[in-house]
């Protein structure tokens, strides 16, 4: 058994001055250990434009590796430009997972496109740094992975990994746009794809978790960690409807896998929920588990999915 | 190559469209069948909701010399995409091939953007039937914009060649406002890919397959190929890619290029396919070719002014 013992918000990005592109949401946290700190990404927006409508770019926060509480930077500028006109990410980069591949640093993000009869479609780019993960050049102006037979829309949520000299995609991807309460919402589950150099990749064409809550139950943020010979997922999931509240919101479910391809679901063991109050009492999201000085550590959002910043958790137990 | 004009062989005011279709008959697509050519073309119903169009299927019996009507279908043979699919508000055009005892439709779904006016993609629906209905594979597409073709993959051509399926398509470069008072226009080019089963396609990648002719802004649409005596031929339509709608000066032509490889294309259109009169109903504009061969003979499908408003006409090859 392991629980995850909370440490607190860390990250605030109304807290961050001089950066009109970073005023609220530090969604979807995915770290990069240096030498000297951790650094977080995490995908932020702007104020709403005079339609109500966001865009939104990626961008990091350097942690002190000794105090990770300690905030020693934050990115000047956005390490993604947006799409151009027409193309898949014009409207938003979001969110993003990094991963170092020799020299460089290896992106791969959910581009947002604003469509007429449903709010939105996502397909996921890939881009690459040569700077340490301070900016990063798309490998092309279109998707690595785009909307297929099966996964018709919203391929989005990229969580990059590679085990066994494999490079392994999890992503969510649509299967409906469901109508609440007048208002398009897309219907996701958890899927997976495989690539030998991370660019051409084969979809395992299948839903990776069962639901549990609803049918319609909405399942993001995959995220994949290996510890005494078995992979660990944490991953979030809502419900269909009025989930934007405590209810029906974001909670933290939990699946294991020793083939990374066959998962066995139990949310009972996912260690962690909602808080009696403050930042994390409604809704508990977006998880990422990373390793730190013999630590093992969860970035996760709190309420509003990140709109007021991400925190962490400590693992106290084993994973296994 | 000497074509000769049998003029507009299917006049679409003339006769009643399905599916609340007022106008158009666009990019028709021959299957050949044992008593008649079906050709499928795309017609257009407005959407109650905005006024904009929505892009049917729809078919037209002829007889084998193309002369005579022997009846139109009554319904669309494909239902348009569900909320949020590539192809929810229009398939424009459907592309035919038979394989087996079924008919391979190729779609070119379209759905509507915010910045700019549409995405396509290029799904795949079977039908069982000889073409009377389609059922989809799946709700998305089996070719879509991908790393170096961000925009606009449609206009699918499909052959099964030796073991191979091969499909000649179109892939946009991206969109572009020619001057700030206007809507965004694209420029897309002709690329291939292949296929083992028809189903999942391996693409060359951003590879122009036919050189430009117009420059770097020229528009390349809708391939099709025969092959003719061990040389294939492509015919296409090409365009500027802005300001081609009413100007007849920059508006669609067909284009001809040939290889004997599949690989290495040669374009060679420096003369118009055939003559065009003056006040016809193709002397602005002759677009949406359609390559097939019936009972020994080589017909040309295609469209004329107005991007088929009316109707499409025919040429056979004479030699």
């Amino acid at each position: 058994m392991f629980r995850w013992k909370k440490l607190g918000k860390v990250f605030t990005p109304q807290d961050v001055r001089g950066r009109a592109w970073l005023a609220e949401f530090a969604q979807a946290p995915a770290t990069l250990v240096f030498d000297s700190f951790v650094r977080v990404y995490f995908s932020c927006r702007p104020p709403a434009d005079a339609g109500g409508q966001y865009v939104s770019y990626c961008a990091y926060v350097d942690l002190d590796r000794a105090d990770l509480f300690r905030i020693r930077g934050v990115a000047e500028h956005p390490i993604l430009s947006l799409g151009g006109l027409g193309e898949f990410d014009e409207f938003g980069t979001y969110p993003v997972s990094v991963i170092r591949d020799g020299d460089e640093i290896r992106a791969y993000y959910g581009g947002w496109t604003r469509c007429e009869s449903v709010p939105f479609n996502v397909a996921i780019g890939c881009a690459r740094s040569l700077d340490e993960g301070r900016t990063f050049t798309k490998l092309g102006k279109g998707p690595v992975l785009s909307y297929s037979l099966h996964e018709p829309f919203v391929l989005s949520g990229p969580k990059i990994r590679r085990f066994n000299e494999l490079w392994y995609l999890w992503y969510i991807a649509g299967r409906e746009w469901k109508m609440v309460a007048g208002r398009a919402e897309p219907v996701y589950r958890i899927r997976m794809a495989t690539s030998s150099d991370g660019v051409c990749w084969t979809r395992m064409e299948r839903d990776l978790i069962e639901t549990r809550i609803e049918d319609d139950e909405a399942q993001a943020s995959p995220d994949v960690f290996s510890a005494n010979g078995t992979y660990h997922m944490f991953f979030c999931y809502r419900r269909s409807t009025d989930f934007r509240g405590k209810e029906n919101g974001y909670r933290i479910g939990y699946a294991s896998s020793t083939n990374l391809t066959d998962w066995s679901r139990d949310d009972t063991r996912a260690g962690i929920d909602v808080s009696d109050e403050g930042w994390d009492s409604e809704m508990v999201s977006y998880p990422h588990v990373f390793e730190v000085d013999g630590e093992i550590y969860m970035a996760y959002l709190g309420n509003q999915v990140g709109r007021y910043g991400f925190g962490l958790a400590v693992l106290d137990g084993a994973l296994e | 190559m000497r074509w000769k004009k049998l003029g507009r062989v299917f006049d679409s005011t003339m006769v009643r469209l399905p599916g609340d279709c007022g106008q158009f008959a666009q990019a028709p697509q021959a299957l050949v069948c044992e008593e008649y050519v079906r050709v499928f073309f795309s017609t257009r119903a407005v959407d109650m909701r905005n006024g904009k169009y929505l892009s049917h299927v729809a078919f037209v019996d002829m007889d084998k010399s193309l002369c005579n009507v022997i009846r139109v279908s009554e319904e669309p043979v494909i239902s348009l995409g569900g909320l949020g699919c590539f192809d929810e508000h229009g398939i424009f055009p459907m592309s035919v091939v038979r394989h087996g005892d079924a008919v391979y439709g190729y779609t070119c779904g379209w759905s509507r953007r915010i910045s700019v006016s549409v995405e396509t993609a290029i799904g795949l629906a079977i039908s069982r039937d000889d073409g009377l209905s389609f059922e989809r594979v799946g709700n998305g597409p089996v070719l879509a914009a991908s790393l170096r073709e961000p925009c606009l993959v449609g206009d699918g051509f499909v052959r099964c060649i030796g073991d191979l399926f091969h499909m000649w398509y179109i892939f946009g470069l991206g969109w572009r406002r020619y001057s700030p008072d206007v809507q965004p226009d694209r420029t897309y080019k002709i690329g291939h890919a292949v296929s083992k089963d028809g189903i999942a396609w391996m693409k060359e990648e951003a590879r122009q397959i036919i050189s430009d002719r117009l420059g770097p802004d020229e528009s390349q649409a809708l391939p099709t190929v025969i092959e003719i005596e061990g040389r294939f031929h492509m015919f296409f339509c090409f365009r500027h890619s802005f300001d081609f709608r009413t100007n007849s000066d920059r508006g669609y032509r067909i284009g001809h290029a040939y290889s004997d490889d599949l690989s290495a294309w040669t374009r060679d259109d420096e003369n118009p396919l055939f003559d065009i009169s003056a006040g016809d109903w193709d002397s602005d504009m002759q677009c949406y070719p359609n390559v097939f061969e019936c009972d020994g003979q080589v017909f040309l499908l295609y469209n004329g002014n107005e991007f088929g408003r009316n109707g499409f006409g025919a040429a056979v090859l004479e030699a």
